[in-house]
């Protein structure tokens, strides 16, 4: 199925030398740690949080709109720190998710509205449902789907999982376009 | 950029000294912020039918909605007094009558206009609080279906985490000056002696 072209108001969006699109009404706090690896789309009132702690976001990842990319932050017996937050290629978040994770993988889907807990780890391949909460430190394993409040592994993904993640940010990509005349 | 320039107008806001509020955050009305609370940016704190005072040692997280609602008639113009050491997680959204102290309220969770929460109690993810009632103190609820037990004891305080805040984010983030001394007599001993 070839996905519709979503248009964008081209002011909106800033297009980096790497192709990523980031929208001017995202918020993305300490923005000198924060790296984006390119062809990654910033929807509209996200908040990244780079001034706790170091966010990578590779390649080819979709961040919907108003959801929130913020370390996570742990307590030691001498002093606090926030955990650096890595996430991998071709990692769909949709709309309204709040993402406190410590590491995601490649190749991950989080729904809409989701709750990732503190310092989770999400490994590569894995789907979160609409409506997840999942606990602080929970570990998602590869080709597995959570969904539920506390999530629950409820399937088990495709070995194709990669490319059709490839092909669903790839194509999202490509069909996220400019008003008027596409470049 | 020009909606950053909200709280600057606001003649109505009190701030103490050792508070930390980011700009980029919406505070409309009357809104008064006891000492080293910290509030991220992109909250939005709305006293709407009435003042909103916060306490003391106070983390209020990026998204998180705190009006004070006219709900019924014979609430309108009360004060909204949200104790000390409260956690307001991320995309929480508050319109409680009060709140005490040491209450967590986790991310996405929504407390409406006719509950009183007590003190030490947790308001787990996606929670949803919406009849009339008072919980009572260290009351947990958490889940799908919103269940309930209480805990022994009342969740940890983050002063640890207060203070690693209070170091970083004036290095990113341009902060809205503090107006306010705080309260003589009283409330200037407390901070030394709790604890």
């Amino acid at each position: 199925m070839e996905l519709q072209d979503e248009f964008y108001n081209n002011a909106q969006y800033i297009e980096t030398a790497s192709g990523n699109k980031v929208s001017r009404q995202s918020v993305l706090c300490g923005s000198q740690n924060i790296v984006i690896n390119g062809k990654t789309v910033i929807m509209t009132n996200c908040v990244i949080r780079g001034d706790l702690a170091n966010v990578r976001i590779g390649r080819h990842c979709i961040i919907g709109k108003n959801s929130v990319i913020r370390p996570a932050f742990k307590k030691f017996s001498k002093g606090v720190a926030f955990f650096p937050l890595h996430i991998g290629d071709h990692v769909l978040i949709e709309e309204d998710s709040i993402v406190n994770a410590a590491q995601i993988g490649s190749f991950v889907h989080i729904g809409k509205n989701c709750v990732i807990g503190r310092r989770s780890v999400l490994k590569d391949c894995c789907a979160i449902a609409d409506n997840t909460i999942l606990p602080p430190e929970s570990v998602i394993p590869p080709f597995t789907l959570y969904s539920g409040s506390p999530g629950k592994m409820i399937a088990e993904l495709p070995d194709c999982t990669q490319d059709l993640m490839c092909d669903i940010t790839v194509s999202y990509y490509q069909h996220f376009k400019p008003h008027g005349k596409g470049k | 950029m020009a909606a950053q320039n909200k709280i600057v107008n606001n003649p109505n806001l009190k701030i103490a000294v050792g508070a930390l509020l980011c700009e980029g955050c919406e505070v409309i009305g009357d809104v008064t912020i006891g000492a080293r609370t910290i509030i991220h940016p992109k909250a939005r704190i709305i006293a709407e039918a009435g003042p909103i005072s916060i306490g003391e040692y106070n983390i209020i997280e990026e998204l998180v909605t705190i009006t004070n609602k006219s709900s019924t008639d014979a609430n309108s113009g009360k004060v909204l007094i949200i104790g000390n050491n409260n956690v307001f997680e991320v995309g929480a959204y508050v319109e409680a009558v009060r709140i005490g102290d040491h209450n967590v309220i986790e991310c996405k969770a929504r407390v409406g206009s006719k509950v009183e929460i007590s003190n030490g109690s947790i308001i787990g993810t996606g929670c949803v609080l919406n009849m009339s009632e008072q919980l009572p103190d260290n009351t947990v609820i958490y889940g799908e279906k919103c269940e309930r037990r209480t805990q022994r004891e009342r969740p940890p305080t983050q002063t640890l985490q207060i203070e690693f805040l209070t170091k970083i984010l004036p290095n990113y983030h341009y902060l809205v000056k503090p107006n306010m001394q705080p309260r003589p007599t009283a409330t200037t001993t407390a901070p030394a002696v709790k604890k």
